[in-house]
């Protein structure tokens, strides 16, 4: 049954999915609250190259992962900074975050390379269907169940960790005052602050808390899904995201849906080039087909509310 | 975006930024073990020690310049155009087009002229695509205009290897350029080429437009304050459309005298000149004048940046660092400069 | 008893507060009156914690307090309501009260805050759905979630004693939701809370005060009885008479030429009829007032008038070129970064010698900036300063200045003396009079009621984006007031069991 063509394009998908959902939980939570970061591609690349520097150099993966997250949340403190702090404005200062990432990530790369961390070593990356602390015969039999298995067991580990990640974020922005001032400050920001909350503090704890998300959604890139880095690997990847938050129209749950559809459209069109495809579509259509799917994902979206009203504001507006 | 323009001390800040910039990442390139003197002479000896390697400066900030522009222009009407990247490779395709299999019939003098507006044409509407899905469908230009570069890379890279294919290679390009539809060369020994003369002579010219003609004065309310500018009966969809075409165009632009001044062709390498626009408008204040500077600043950045790989073994992917670095400083510069500037008074005075 | 004894509060040159002492008596009504500026929001910023005072102290039943945040105010029982709300309209009422008042972050229980919402609401006759999100309310409503707000804060916080501030309570409630305010603000009274009452309308305070402290520039300069007759608390209040704009409402004889109209428009949008059937005429050489609401459909017909928005059905007939001082002129008239020379040419940019076929003359900007800024007493170091130094009485001279520059035929002024002190709104006023006595045609949305009827000509009043069916006599105020909020001139039912004595009319 697992062999079977549905199970395996949605157990493909879910592995596509999860950088996204990550990614993307970090940007729904920063832009609910008033801060557009288009700096989430540099972020995520950012993530790649920590991760991989991190495990090549230690030799763990999990010192990769941890690398990955600090890097990428210290790159948003600074993008927290200059936006939150300075009140500078947000889409210049993430394309700059874009250009220092690129630069930075590429640096690092020859830099590893002439040291000789071209590969990771055995075991620097994580592994596939990996549960921690069961036995090999416990996580086989789990991956053997009958449509869950491939789904959810036959995963890499952070991809539980999303799904957590995930159901707690939901969690906590629909049943916990956390989630009610989250959404005020995207919309309201004044009005926060005459309630006596700290608007820019929040601001810029909820970027560094997205950065870390990307961070890690990088980390999978370069240490588990693949494992070795390139330079420019997530090649377009956090503007897709950004399309897939609006898409999701800033719910946890229209993200979910939308990175799992978006898995899917990935994962057909892989299949589909395995099957002899590319022979007649030129790759490069699958190469922009991410975007192409953004962009006409956007395009047809109803028109409905349009997000928190002060997006891309800074905070305290100049009077 | 509100803030760029205020005062005289746009030049101080750039400077200022500048000067912090080179500070971090000479202190950082020194804990490497890079003495900060031996960096700066071998940089400056790359970007501008000999008149070949100053010609090479030139020949790179004509691209940025003509970029920045497009991005100054856009940010100053207030369109965030981020898809630079994409309209020069439209640009640079429909030249190499119009150069090697739709010949334009005529003499050199006609048909590099014909292509070269055609390219700027197709630079611009690809830009206009942007400003028609937001339009007509809501879709923000921050990011269908993102989206568009990725887009355009693909296209580019199918006409490349299909119609526009030198048949006489297996290597990924397309066909050169024939003689006549080259730009002349200004220096014999460089390349550099009439482009980046046009492309000065055209900063000046917006410039002048922006300063002193009605519909840039129109271009810069609409770009500041929308809102007003509807109340006071400003066409302001018409000139958000002007803008976003003259952004495009320029790109497009860029990307055709890229490749009719000095590849001659279209190659699968990356070229990347749209997002260092950004870079470049940022530096240069919005300020046509200001980034005719900037842009040779980063052009000799750019040449100096290859020195140092050639002979400190330093990547010249620290060029790109610097350039995130030097649109950072610049903001929050900027920023605290136009806050301190704009503060009003106190009421009853 | 809360007694402020000497409060001084000075910013920078400017004195706000000189040695100013209050007793506010637990049980009893104490009005603060004074104009724009004399300092009666310092003084309250200060007893609610978000200032210091420069010198003098707070003392509450002989004990001093420190002050140091609304936080600490609210422990010593002292809560205030702003003049400004500070709600979130896409949120739900329920959440803005846990926004403000659940101190902790985690889970919310939303069944027990809507149920202590119910009860106090309740005990003041009010009828609040706690899920309703706060943007679909109507102001007055609006602000008894604030009132609300700060009743349950006072509660939480656990002080026997209860004082809460109002700060101009009533300056965007119709005059039917002042009728219902003013009860309530009565019963807590009654119910042992000692209420200060800030405003500038005198007739409120009459009603609803049982003491009045006059400030005028900083200081306390009388205290006594709320039964002083309005004309002596005037003078106080302002000091010397001021040109109030008052004559005889003298519509336009059905001869002169009509410059706006509006017949049978009708706008809809997102389902909902933003404006119905809205028949309106304005003719040469009157002021035609639209009363109303903010939120009634004001902003719509401007528009519509202005071509911006285009009438589902109907018509909209309207010149070409229309004066417009609008109503939030940072977002809507100037552009701030630009010099002040720049903005005053915003109107006439396109005519020589302005600029000449496409080409901008610089100097002659810089002239008619002079000519203008002399003759609207407009202050800036000099026109080429960014218009976002000026101050904001300033800024809305020079808004007025270039508008009625140039003599224009039609003008539309939305709350023109928004943010001016008594002089420069008389003045502002006294521009639009002399604009109609000179055959301008002047459509006039006004939020304050008082400066409409004075100086409007007829007066059309706007409810649900109804328009009444005939203009009504300016003299009429409470039918005026009436169909501001019911849409029907008709006698309101009673406001319930906490009628207070005066009639609805003033």
């Amino acid at each position: 049954m697992n062999d079977a063509l549905i199970v395996v394009i949605a157990a493909q998908a879910v592995t596509a999915a999860v950088p996204l959902v990550l990614a993307g939980i970090g940007e729904t939570l920063a832009q609910r609250a008033g801060v557009l970061n288009v700096g989430i591609e540099g972020l995520l690349l950012t993530g790649c190259v920590a991760g991989f520097t991190g495990a090549a150099l230690s030799g763990c993966a999990w010192s990769g992962l941890a690398a990955a997250i600090v890097v990428g949340a210290l790159l948003a403190a600074l993008f927290a900074w200059v936006t939150v702090v300075m009140r500078c404005d947000q889409i210049v200062a993430g394309m700059a975050i874009n250009l220092l990432a690129v630069g930075g990530s590429g640096t690092a790369w020859l830099v590893a390379q002439g040291h000789g961390y071209a590969e990771l070593s055995a075991n620097a990356g994580f592994s596939r269907g990996i549960v921690p602390g069961l036995s090999d015969t416990a996580q086989a039999w789990l991956r053997d169940l009958p449509f869950i298995g491939p789904l959810v067991f036959d995963q890499y580990g952070l991809a539980l960790a999303t799904a957590l990640i995930a159901a707690t974020a939901w969690w906590v922005l629909t049943r916990t005052r956390i989630g009610v001032i989250i959404h005020a400050l995207g919309d309201a920001p004044d009005a926060c602050a005459a309630n006596g909350i700290a608007v820019r503090r929040w601001r810029v704890g909820l970027v560094i808390f997205a950065g870390a998300l990307a961070g890690a959604a990088g980390a999978y890139l370069s240490i588990m899904r693949t494992h070795g880095f390139s330079p420019l690997m997530t090649g377009g990847m956090g503007f897709v995201v950004l399309a897939l938050v609006i898409f999701g129209r800033w719910h946890i749950g229209g993200l979910v849906a939308a990175c799992l559809g978006f898995g899917v459209i990935d994962a057909l069109q892989s299949h589909l080039q395995s099957r002899g495809l590319n022979a007649v579509i030129p790759y490069q259509v699958f190469q922009a087909l991410p975007f192409i799917v953004a962009l006409i994902a956007l395009a047809v979206m109803r028109r409905g509310t349009s997000g928190p009203r002060l997006l891309g504001q800074a905070w305290p507006t100049e009077r | 975006m509100r803030r760029w323009l205020v005062g005289s001390g746009e030049f101080v800040i750039a400077i200022g930024a500048i000067v912090a910039v080179i500070i971090v990442v000479l202190t950082g390139l020194a804990l490497l073990g890079h003495p900060p003197l031996t960096v700066l002479t071998t940089w400056f000896q790359g970007a501008a020690g000999s008149g070949t390697r100053f010609a090479l400066s030139l020949q790179e900030a004509g691209p940025l310049l003509l970029t920045g522009l497009a991005a100054a222009v856009a940010f100053r009407g207030g369109v965030w155009n981020i898809g630079a990247e994409g309209q020069f490779l439209i640009g640079a395709v429909t030249m190499v087009a119009f150069g090697t299999v739709l010949l334009i019939p005529g003499p050199g003098w006609f048909s590099l002229p014909v292509a070269l507006v055609l390219s700027t044409i197709t630079g611009a509407a690809w830009a206009l695509l942007a400003t028609g899905l937001e339009r007509w469908r809501g879709v923000p230009v921050v990011l269908s205009t993102i989206l568009l570069n990725f887009i355009a890379i693909a296209v580019v890279g199918m006409l490349v290897q299909g119609p526009l294919h030198d048949p006489t290679t297996t290597a990924p390009q397309t066909a050169l350029l024939p003689e006549h539809v080259r730009l002349p060369v200004l220096v014999d020994g460089t390349k550099l080429h009439l482009g980046v003369l046009v492309a000065a002579l055209i900063a000046i010219a917006l410039w002048l437009g922006l300063k002193r003609t009605t519909i840039g004065f129109e271009v810069q309310v609409v770009g500041l304050n929308p809102d007003a500018a509807r109340l006071l009966g400003m066409p302001v969809g018409a000139r958000q459309v002007l803008v976003m075409a003259v952004s495009g165009g320029l790109a497009g632009f860029a990307g055709a005298a890229q490749v009719a001044g000095v590849t001659g062709m279209l190659s699968g390498s990356p070229i990347s000149y749209g997002y260092a626009g950004i870079a470049v408008a940022m530096l240069g204040r919005l300020h046509p004048l200001g980034i005719l500077v900037a842009a040779l600043f980063l052009g000799m950045l750019s040449t100096g940046a290859s020195g140092l790989e050639r002979r400190l073994a330093i990547p010249h992917d620290l060029g790109d660092v610097v350039q995130g670095l030097l649109v950072l400083a610049v903001l929050v510069a900027g920023g605290i400069s136009a806050r301190r500037a704009l503060r009003p008074q106190a009421e009853g005075t | 008893m809360i007694s402020l004894n000497g409060i001084s509060k000075r910013f920078g040159d400017l004195v706000a507060l000189a040695e100013v002492s209050l007793t506010i008596a637990p049980g009893r009504v104490l009005g603060l009156l004074g104009e724009n500026g004399a300092g009666k929001s310092t003084l309250m910023n200060i007893l609610f914690g978000q200032l210091k005072p420069d010198a003098g102290s707070i003392t509450s039943g002989g004990t001093a307090l420190r002050l140091r945040s609304p936080a600490e105010a609210l422990r010593h029982g002292l809560g205030m309501v702003h003049q400004h709300f500070a709600l979130v309209p896409t949120l739900s009422v329920v959440d803005n009260v846990v926004l403000a008042l659940q101190s902790s972050l985690g889970r919310i229980d939303r069944a027990a805050w809507s149920a202590r919402l119910r009860q106090r609401a309740d005990a003041l006759r009010w009828d609040i759905d706690p899920t309703a999100l706060v943007g679909s309310l109507a102001i007055g409503q609006q602000q008894r979630v604030e009132i609300l707000k700060a009743l349950l804060a006072l509660d939480q916080a656990g002080s026997a004693q209860r004082t809460l501030i109002l700060d101009e309570p009533t300056a965007v409630l119709t005059p039917q939701e002042v009728d219902e305010l003013l009860p309530a603000v009565r019963a807590l009274a009654a119910d042992g809370v000692a209420v200060v009452y800030i405003s500038h309308k005198l007739a409120e305070i009459a009603r609803v005060c049982d003491e009045v402290s006059v400030l005028r520039r900083g200081r306390v300069v009388h205290r006594g009885p709320a039964t002083e007759t309005t004309e002596r608390l005037t003078h106080l209040m302002v000091g010397s008479p001021v040109s109030q704009p008052s004559r005889q409402a003298c519509p336009a004889p059905s001869t002169a030429p009509v410059r706006i109209a509006a017949r049978d428009l009708t706008i809809r949008s997102d389902g909902r009829t933003i404006l119905h059937q809205v028949t309106v005429e304005v003719r040469a050489g009157e002021i035609v007032g639209v009363a109303g609401v903010e939120g009634n459909g004001q902003v719509p017909l401007v528009q519509a008038v202005l071509g911006l928005l285009s009438a589902t059905s109907g018509s909209v007939t309207a010149p070409g070129k229309i004066a417009v001082i609008p109503d939030d002129r940072q977002r809507e008239a100037l552009v701030m970064p630009l010099s002040v020379a720049q903005n005053l040419a915003l109107r006439r940019y396109r005519e020589v010698p302005f600029s000449q076929s496409g080409w901008l003359s610089p100097a002659a900007w810089n002239v008619h900036a002079r000519a203008l800024m002399a003759s609207s007493d407009v202050r800036a170091p000099s026109p080429d300063v960014a218009v976002a130094t000026l101050s904001g009485g300033n800024q809305q001279k020079a808004v007025v200045a270039r508008e009625l520059d140039g003599d224009p035929a039609v003008i539309i002024a939305v709350n023109p003396t928004r943010g001016l002190d008594v002089g420069a709104a008389a003045a502002v006023l006294n521009r639009l009079i002399a604009a109609r006595d000179r055959g301008a045609a002047v459509l006039l949305i006004h939020s304050d009621l008082d400066e409409l009827l004075a100086i409007s000509d007829r007066v059309v009043v706007l409810h649900n984006g109804r328009v009444s069916d005939s203009s009504w006599p300016v003299c009429d105020r409470a039918a005026i007031s009436r169909l501001m909020l019911s849409g029907s001139p008709l006698e309101p039912r009673a406001t319930g069991p906490l009628n207070v004595g005066a009639e609805a009319t003033s």
